[in-house]
């Protein structure tokens, strides 16, 4: 393969947990949704621009049980959409994605959670969404709870849409990060909350951390990248351009970028 | 393919957690939620019974007695029609969730058909009544044949399943698929033997309906209520075409998959 990922061990010598071969992911420049039925019956074709880009493209590198990996690049590099593939919400078109182990992934925080019922009723069926059976939630309930602080809990019969936006962010977090999941994804979301609920955040994600789970952290914050992270990985347009340590991937991204 | 479905076996749990969080949501307001999965029905019935009895007093469209003939075809045609709008939308309705759970996207699908089909469940208690009345009243009796109640609801169950799997990715890529499909319900509403029986129907008529798989679907949901024999060629051309659905809908899927996943 060849690629700078193979020059950078994996420190604990197991399996890899992650591993991403020549992966490519390709866009349509246009919402391809504006395709109408009509334009099909009438012209017998799709006229929207066939214009595409790729993403994510000859992506390669492998991530070692414990590893805590940082991802950065500017806007459009395709750091999002290399954390959705591996939290597989989206398919390769080119290449392939090994993922092994289940991921805990921090995306889309309230995605499952619904306006229309109390804040307990959604813990229980997102929680059971994630893979927790009925009594794994009722052990851990009350830790989510009370992780995700006293106003939370003050509000848990009350309906979810009600709560501040703050609020239902520290729920998702606290929930997702229960999970037991090996892997875990951060997609820029260490910047919801206030300050105490930060620092309680981050204090989670470290002892995750220590218990051995591997990160995958993408951030703007070079703080928060070199407090979590030994590993990085710098995409630009689509392209894997550095993988080695942090402090170094952050050098060069910063001279690139500057 | 067998992965796949290996897969969602697996995750049969979480369809569960989610037919009953679509039920809990539904009935969440008041117990008048679970009130109106019956009205709807009744007056539906009640409508076509004075159009089609009292009006053009034809009630022999039908079996006798000619009501519990259009309870019997309408319960489940109220299963499949909210289960196709709904299955159509299941993708786009829960964006969210596809977005951010690594879950058998064909659960979005056959979550719905399922909590659909509990609703229709609950509403047959209102059949059960019915069918109380008129045979004490001596109006019908009921005969062996209702064992192919079951054989039908899993019958109808594939073919909606299918069907679901089909529009389900199509909505998500053209916005137009909604429309078509309540304008297409709404003609096979009448296209369906619910108001007549199929033998009603000119000859050539019949041959046409055959292809509609409901009216297999529909004989054998009434085979145990009445006496008439049951009609097999609409039967076997049902049961292909809803197994027939059921493995199209599966492939068009996997293969829409990935368009769909980006469009989300």
């Amino acid at each position: 393969m060849g690629s700078p990922a193979d020059r950078l061990p994996s420190d604990k010598g197991g399996r890899d947990v992650i591993a991403v071969d020549g992966l490519g992911i390709e866009f349509y420049r246009s919402r391809r949704r504006k395709l109408s039925l009509r334009e099909i019956v009438l012209r017998r074709e799709n006229t929207a621009p066939k214009a595409t880009f790729w993403a994510l493209k000859d992506v390669s590198f492998t991530v070692g049980p414990g590893e805590a990996v940082g991802l950065v690049g500017s806007n459009g590099g395709g750091k999002s959409t290399l954390l959705k593939t591996i939290a597989g919400v989206l398919l390769p078109d080119e290449g392939e994605v090994t993922v092994s182990g289940g991921v805990a992934p921090l995306i889309e925080l309230t995605g499952g959670f619904l306006g229309e019922l109390s804040a307990r009723e959604n813990v229980l069926l997102t929680a059971g969404l994630h893979g927790l059976d009925r009594h794994e939630i009722a052990e851990r309930f009350d830790e989510i709870v009370d992780f995700a602080g006293p106003q939370v809990r003050q509000g848990l019969d009350m309906p979810f849409r009600h709560f501040s936006s703050g609020m239902q962010v520290r729920l998702g977090f606290a929930l997702i990060t229960t999970l037991d999941e090996p892997i875990v994804l951060v997609d820029e979301v260490l910047a919801v909350g206030d300050r105490a609920f930060r620092e309680k955040c981050y204090q989670r994600m470290e002892d995750l951390l220590s218990q051995g789970r591997t990160l995958f952290l993408v951030s703007h914050s070079e703080a928060d990248l070199r407090r979590f992270c030994t590993r990085g990985l710098y995409l630009q347009s689509g392209r894997l351009v550095a993988d080695g340590a942090m402090a170094d991937v952050l050098e060069e991204y910063n001279a690139s970028s500057a | 393919m067998f992965e796949r479905y290996s897969r969602i076996w697996a995750r049969r749990a979480i369809l569960q957690t989610l037919v009953r969080r679509d039920l809990r949501v539904r009935y969440a307001r008041s117990w008048l939620g679970y009130l109106w999965t019956i009205i709807d029905p009744l007056a539906m019935a009640l409508i076509y019974f004075v159009v089609f009895a009292v009006i053009f007093k034809r009630p022999d469209a039908g079996h006798k007695p000619y009501f519990l003939f259009l309870i019997i075809g309408l319960l489940p045609w109220q299963w499949f029609n909210a289960s196709v709008n709904e299955s159509a939308r299941a993708l786009v309705a829960e964006a969210k969730l596809v977005r951010s759970t690594n879950l058998p996207r064909e659960l979005w699908v056959i979550r719905v058909v399922v909590a659909k089909g509990v609703e229709f469940l609950l509403s047959l208690p209102v059949l059960l009544a019915f069918v109380i009345v008129y045979v004490i009243k001596g109006d019908t009796t009921l005969n062996w044949r209702l064992v192919f109640f079951p054989v039908a609801i899993s019958l109808q169950f594939v073919l909606q399943t299918g069907i679901g799997l089909l529009l389900a990715p199509a909505t998500v890529l053209a916005d137009d698929t909604i429309r078509v499909v309540r304008i297409v319900l709404r003609m096979l509403f009448y296209g369906t033997p619910i108001i007549y029986t199929l033998n009603v129907a000119p000859e050539w008529v019949q041959i046409a309906l055959w292809f509609n798989p409901l009216s297999g679907i529909l004989e054998l949901y009434r085979a145990g209520f009445f006496p008439q024999p049951l009609q097999t060629a609409p039967l076997v051309v049902g049961g292909i075409m809803s197994i027939g659905f059921l493995v199209w809908g599966a492939i068009t899927f996997a293969r829409m998959e990935r368009a769909v996943l980006k469009e989300i």
